[in-house]
């Protein structure tokens, strides 16, 4: 894939330290990631792949160092492995996707017809539509995972923050969802980050650039020479 | 005069008393029972209980007694800051040990006795009072409409509290609401629903409403019907054969959860 790196910074981070009470598992962590790219997340289990992220959404508050993003007050989108959602939840496709909408209609508003049309449109994207009316549990995997991408896509975020998306996927499935990641970034100049689980994946190979994080410390390298090498 | 007649004449208040305990159980156990969290409902039932003893002795009302010590279970659980190595089940259950406890040590303390902790835990609709409904009414209806205005939030917090969290939710002001709204409305039917009933009504009728539908929505409103539905068959079993209503309506609640799963099973096949 042509990264498209440009000026602008998403992320900035300066000697960030982040971890669970008194468990340190990133330590002065320093990274400029800039706006407009896809940018994977890899390392060994246990590295704070995931645990950076978190920081970067906002649900780990650094221990310590400093956070800069361009979302500042905005929400990123997130999306979670699908797993997240309770499936013993009675809720349609339809519902979980307008759930991204909450940022502009707070605990009262009432969809507008122009943000159901947004979100009938994002689920046609992301062949959901068939599905919009069925209950969220009855989807396969896949297609979960792509209702909640259209989720984030729906909250009209620019950075999407992504937890080990394909970590349950068949092949052909997580080259569909990646397929869709992709697409953000070339065609809406999005910024996607995502925590994969190996370097050694042919999907994250295709890749210039990724954050490889292992043993407290992140750093952006070259997917190739990191595949090579087998880590930094 | 039939037997409908003689319960809306002769009991009106115990009659409303028993729709409104059971519609607001039954729409608030919708959640309890989707956050698998039913034992919350055997807790606070237990504490509400534990607070009407407690009232006794102290010799303040009964309903203020239940609200304190609700509100304090609520608050307790809330605060279990040890879910790493405590699953959420085990303090429940804890609370409810220390409740069901020291509510019999109130009532054993208290001049109605032992006799006392037999009415905590099965109530009597049937001694409604006009003022007991205005006081039910007053409770249960604000309970309710708080969680039915705020759905949306409380639902996202349910549902996906992390991606809730980021959606700029209020994802712990959400979840204390709707278990203050649950508190209060389990310390103000427990004088007259007793634990036996309170728990079932947060239990039972969102499990026949569950196993019948898909839909949220439909969900909360076949839980409310299948409660009043039940209220009413337990009256009329109370009054054609002289029982006490309160376990009459359990145990109708129980027979039409065991029909719509004899229906959800006769659909699969």
């Amino acid at each position: 894939m042509k990264k498209n790196f440009a000026s602008a910074i998403a992320i900035r981070c300066r000697n960030l330290s982040a971890g669970y009470g008194s468990e340190r598992v990133l330590s002065d962590v320093n990274l400029d990631i800039p706006q407009g790219v896809f940018l994977p997340f890899v390392g060994p289990n246990g590295a704070g792949k995931t645990t950076l992220l978190r920081v970067f959404l906002g649900l780990l508050k650094p221990l310590q160092g400093t956070l800069k993003t361009s979302f500042n007050d905005a929400a990123p989108g997130y999306v979670p492995q699908f797993k997240s959602i309770d499936p013993l939840f009675p809720v349609t496709v339809r519902a979980v996707v307008t759930m991204g909408l909450y940022t502009r209609l707070g605990w009262w508003r009432r969809p507008s017809k122009e943000q159901r049309r947004q979100v009938s449109q994002v689920m046609e994207e992301l062949r959901l539509a068939p599905f919009a009316e069925k209950n969220y549990r009855e989807l396969s995997g896949g297609n979960k995972q792509k209702a909640l991408i259209a989720r984030a896509l729906v909250s009209g975020a620019e950075v999407f923050i992504l937890d080990e998306p394909s970590s349950e996927l068949d092949e052909a499935t997580e080259r569909d969802v990646f397929h869709h990641l992709i697409s953000l970034v070339r065609e809406r100049a999005k910024t996607v980050l995502m925590a994969h689980h190996g370097i050694e994946h042919p999907l994250v190979r295709e890749f210039d650039q990724v954050c490889w994080v292992s043993q407290g410390q992140a750093k952006l390298c070259s997917a190739a020479k990191l595949a090579r090498e087998g880590g930094v | 005069m039939t037997v409908w007649m003689q319960i809306l004449q002769s009991f009106p208040e115990a009659f409303a008393s028993g729709l409104l305990i059971s519609a607001v159980c039954a729409f608030l156990g919708v959640f309890v029972v989707l956050k698998r969290l039913v034992f919350i409902g055997a807790t606070l039932s237990e504490a509400a209980a534990c607070g009407i003893a407690a009232s006794f002795v102290l010799g303040i009302a009964p309903v203020a007694g239940a609200l304190t010590a609700t509100f304090a279970a609520v608050t307790l659980l809330a605060g279990n800051t040890h879910e790493e190595r405590l699953p959420r089940d085990s303090v429940l259950a804890a609370v409810f040990i220390g409740a069901a406890s020291l509510g019999i040590l109130f009532a054993a303390k208290s001049a109605r006795g032992l006799e006392e902790v037999k009415s905590l835990l099965y109530g009597d609709l049937i001694l409604t009072s006009g003022r007991d409904l205005n006081l039910l009414a007053v409770c249960l209806v604000p309970s309710a409409a708080a969680v039915g205005i705020f759905l949306r939030p409380i639902l996202m917090t349910f549902l996906d509290r992390d991606a809730a969290k980021v959606l700029k939710v209020r994802v712990v002001f959400w979840e204390l609401l709707f278990f203050y709204a649950l508190a209060l409305a389990v310390s103000a039917s427990s004088k007259l629903g007793g634990m036996l009933l309170v728990f079932c009504m947060l239990v039972v009728p969102p499990m026949t409403a569950l196993l019948l539908t898909q839909r949220l929505r439909m969900a909360i409103v076949l839980s409310v019907a299948a409660a009043w539905i039940s209220v009413a068959c337990g009256f009329y079993l109370s009054m054609i054969s002289d029982l006490p209503v309160n376990p009459s309506i359990g145990f109708f609640s129980c027979i039409f959860l065991a029909a719509a799963a004899a229906v959800r099973r006769f659909l699969k096949t």
